[in-house]
C-alpha cells in the first residue's frame, strides 16, 4: 500500500532527502559505534602504547575476566544497592507519597514543597555534589545542625558512609520526575471512581491500595523503567562526590567503566564492560515493559 | 490523609510536608548564606560581612571563561541538535517511506541506550580525528540527543495539520514558504522543549567535558567546579558557593522560561487559536 505524496512535497523531494541526511548520518554513526563497542570486546585495545595499534582479538578473554576479577562483579552489587535505594525506593516513594499528599491542594506549602524539589531536580550534577560534599563533610551542615546538637561526635560521612550519601544525595536531586508523573497519573484517576470508593466506606489506605494504585499500574511501571536506566547509569554526581571511594565502596558501574578505560587505559576491556552494562540495561527494560503490558 | 477532595491538610501530613521542604531547602539556603558572607567558612551560620564579593569573582577571570565556554556548548549544542533534527523530522513526519514503523522502533530503542555503552567508540573516534575539543563534545552530545529529539519532532510536526499545508500550496507557496509560515509557527512549542532539553543537557554536562578536554582553558563550568572543590588544601567556600549559584541559574532559569510551552509540548498541542 503506498500513499500518495503530498503534491506541495512532490517537486521537492531532492530537498526534503537532502535535509534528513545529516540526521540520518548521525544515527548511522551512533548504530556504528555499538556495532565497534561489541567488536572491540573481544580485543585487547589500550588507549595508549603498543597495543593502541597492535591489538589483538582475544576471543571471550575479557567477558570471563569480568566474573574471574573482583572489580566487576563488586562494582555490579554496588550499582544494585544504589539504583535499589535511591531510585527504586528513594525516588519512587518519596515522589508518590507527595503527589498523594499534594494532590488537589493549593497554598504555600504545595508551592514551597514544589519548586524546592524541582531545584534540586534542575541543579546541574556536579553544584549538587558540591552541595552534598559540603553538606556532609565533618564540619558540614548534617554534623553541625543534626548530629552535635544530640550529643555525638561529628561524623566525617564521606569516609564512613559514603554510599549513604550518595544514595541520599541521589534520592534528593531526582524525586521531582516521579513527583511529576505520579501528579499527572493521578490527575487522570477520575473523581467519582473515588467518591464511590468512599460511599462504599473504603479507608483512604484501601482506596490507595485498592483503587488507584492499580489504576496508574502503567505509569508506576513506566517511572521505573526511566529511572532504573538512567540511575543504573549515572555517573557524574557520584565521581565527583567521592571518586567511587573509599576503597572501592561507591564504585559504580559507570565509574568502574570510565577507570577502566581512561585511567588504566584498558579500552578492550572497558567495552565488555559496556556491553554488560548495555544487556543489563535491556533485560532490565524487558522486564519493565512487560510489567507495563501485562493486564491487571 | 489521601485521595480525598479536601482542601486541607491533616495537621500530621501538613508535619510531614513542612519536614520535606525543610530537607530539600536547607542545602540551598547554605549555600545562599555562604555565597553572600564574604568571610564564609561553609559552615551554616548567619553571614559575618555581606557583600558581592564572592559573585564578583565567580563572574570574572577564569570563572568568566568558563562561563562562556558552557555557554557555547550549550548553545552550539541546542543550536546542532535543532538543525540536524528539525529537516529529519519533518522528513519522517510526511514523507513515505517503506519500514518507517522500524526505524521509529530503532530509535525508541537508541533513546533507552546508556551513554556508557557507546563511550569508549566515542571517545577513540574523537581521538583519531582530532575532536578532543569542545567541538568534539558539542557532536558527541548531538548524537547522543538525536533519537529522543526526532521523537519528539516528528510527533509535533504530526500534529500540525496537512490541511493548512495545502490551503498554503494552493495559495501559491513554496514548500519553503510553507515550512517558514505555517510548519515552523505552529510547531514552536516542540522546537522550545527539543532547544531547553538540549540546552539544559549540554550545560549540565560532565562526562563528555572531563574526558574530551586537554587544557584548562576549554573547561566547562561542570569542570570549573569540579575541579575546585575536589583540589586538596583550604576550600573557598563563598567562592564556590556563588560560583554554583552563577552555574546553576540559566539551566533553572531556561526551565522557567520555558515552562509554558513545556506543558503544551508535552501535551502535544501543537494548534493554537
Amino acid at each position: 500500500m503506498r500513499k500518495k505524496i503530498n503534491p506541495w512535497l512532490a517537486g521537492n523531494i531532492p530537498l526534503l532527502v537532502a535535509v534528513a541526511l545529516p540526521a540520518a548520518l548521525f544515527l548511522s554513526v551512533l548504530v556504528y559505534f555499538a556495532g565497534w563497542a561489541i567488536t572491540f570486546s573481544f580485543t585487547d585495545l589500550e588507549t595508549i602504547g603498543r597495543k593502541s595499534v597492535n591489538w589483538d582479538w582475544v576471543g571471550l578473554k575479557n567477558y570471563i575476566r569480568l566474573f574471574t576479577r573482583q572489580g566487576f562483579l563488586q562494582s555490579l552489587w554496588v550499582t544494585v544497592i544504589f539504583t535499589f535505594f535511591s531510585a527504586v525506593i528513594g525516588q519512587t516513594i518519596i515522589g508518590f507519597l507527595l503527589a498523594v499528599a499534594l494532590r488537589g491542594k493549593r497554598g504555600l506549602l504545595k508551592t514551597t514543597v514544589e519548586v524546592s524539589i524541582m531545584l534540586g531536580w534542575l541543579l546541574p550534577d556536579i553544584v549538587a555534589a558540591f552541595l552534598w560534599s559540603a553538606s556532609a563533610s565533618q564540619t558540614g551542615l548534617i554534623n553541625r545542625v543534626i548530629i552535635e546538637p544530640l550529643g555525638f561526635a561529628p561524623i566525617n560521612f564521606m569516609n564512613d558512609y559514603a554510599l549513604v550519601v550518595v544514595i541520599i544525595a541521589n534520592t534528593w536531586k531526582g524525586s521531582a520526575w516521579s513527583y511529576l508523573l505520579f501528579s499527572a497519573a493521578l490527575d487522570a484517576v477520575p473523581k467519582e471512581i473515588i467518591e464511590a470508593a468512599k460511599v462504599d466506606g473504603t479507608t483512604p489506605i484501601q482506596r490507595l491500595w485498592k483503587v488507584v494504585i492499580p489504576m496508574i499500574r502503567p505509569h508506576i511501571a513506566t517511572n521505573m523503567l526511566f529511572i532504573t536506566i538512567w540511575t543504573f547509569t549515572y555517573f557524574p554526581l557520584i565521581y565527583a562526590l567521592t571518586g567511587g571511594g573509599p576503597g572501592n565502596d561507591t564504585n559504580v558501574l559507570a565509574i568502574f567503566l570510565y577507570q577502566t578505560s581512561f585511567d588504566v587505559h584498558r579500552l578492550g576491556y572497558g567495552s565488555a564492560i559496556s556491553v554488560a552494562m548495555l544487556l543489563i540495561v535491556g533485560a532490565l527494560s524487558i522486564f519493565y515493559l512487560r510489567l507495563l503490558k501485562e493486564p491487571k | 490523609m489521601t485521595i480525598n477532595s479536601d482542601q486541607k491538610h491533616t495537621p500530621m501530613a501538613t508535619l510531614a510536608l513542612v519536614f520535606v521542604a525543610i530537607i530539600w531547602i536547607s542545602p540551598f539556603s547554605w549555600l545562599f548564606v555562604n555565597a553572600v558572607d564574604t568571610q564564609a567558612t561553609g559552615e551554616l551560620r548567619w553571614p559575618q560581612s555581606i557583600g558581592i564579593g564572592n559573585f564578583v569573582s565567580a563572574m570574572s577571570g577564569s570563572a568568566a571563561q568558563q562561563f562562556m565556554n558552557s555557554m557555547i556548548l550549550a548553545l552550539g549544542t541546542a543550536t546542532m541538535t535543532i538543525v540536524v533534527a528539525a529537516g529529519a523530522a519533518y522528513f519522517l513526519s510526511r514523507v513515505y517511506i517503506p519500514g518507517k514503523t522500524t526505524i521509529l522502533w530503532a530509535l525508541v530503542v537508541m533513546r533507552m541506550m546508556p551513554t556508557n555503552g557507546v563511550l569508549v567508540p566515542i571517545y577513540f573516534t574523537a581521538e583519531k580525528s582530532g575532536l578532543l575539543n569542545p567541538l568534539g563534545v558539542m557532536i558527541a552530545l548531538t548524537i547522543l540527543n538525536l533519537p529522543f529529539t526526532l521523537l519528539l519532532l516528528k510527533n509535533f510536526f504530526d500534529t500540525v495539520p496537512l490541511e493548512l499545508e495545502e490551503a498554503a500550496h494552493v495559495e501559491g507557496a513554496s514548500l519553503w514558504e510553507i515550512l517558514r509560515h505555517v510548519v515552523l509557527p505552529l510547531s514552536r512549542a516542540g522546537i522550545a522543549v527539543v532547544w531547553f532539553f538540549s540546552f539544559t543537557s549540554a550545560w549540565n554536562e560532565f562526562l563528555f567535558p572531563l574526558i574530551f578536554s586537554r587544557t584548562d582553558s576549554v573547561f566547562p563550568m561542570s569542570m570549573g567546579l569540579y575541579s575546585a572543590f575536589g583540589e586538596h588544601g583550604a576550600i573557598q567556600y563563598g567562592f564556590l558557593a556563588a560560583y554554583s549559584i552563577v552555574y546553576a541559574i540559566p539551566a533553572i532559569g531556561v526551565y522557567f522560561l520555558l515552562r509554558r510551552n513545556m506543558n503544551t509540548g508535552f501535551a502535544g498541542v501543537g494548534v493554537k487559536g
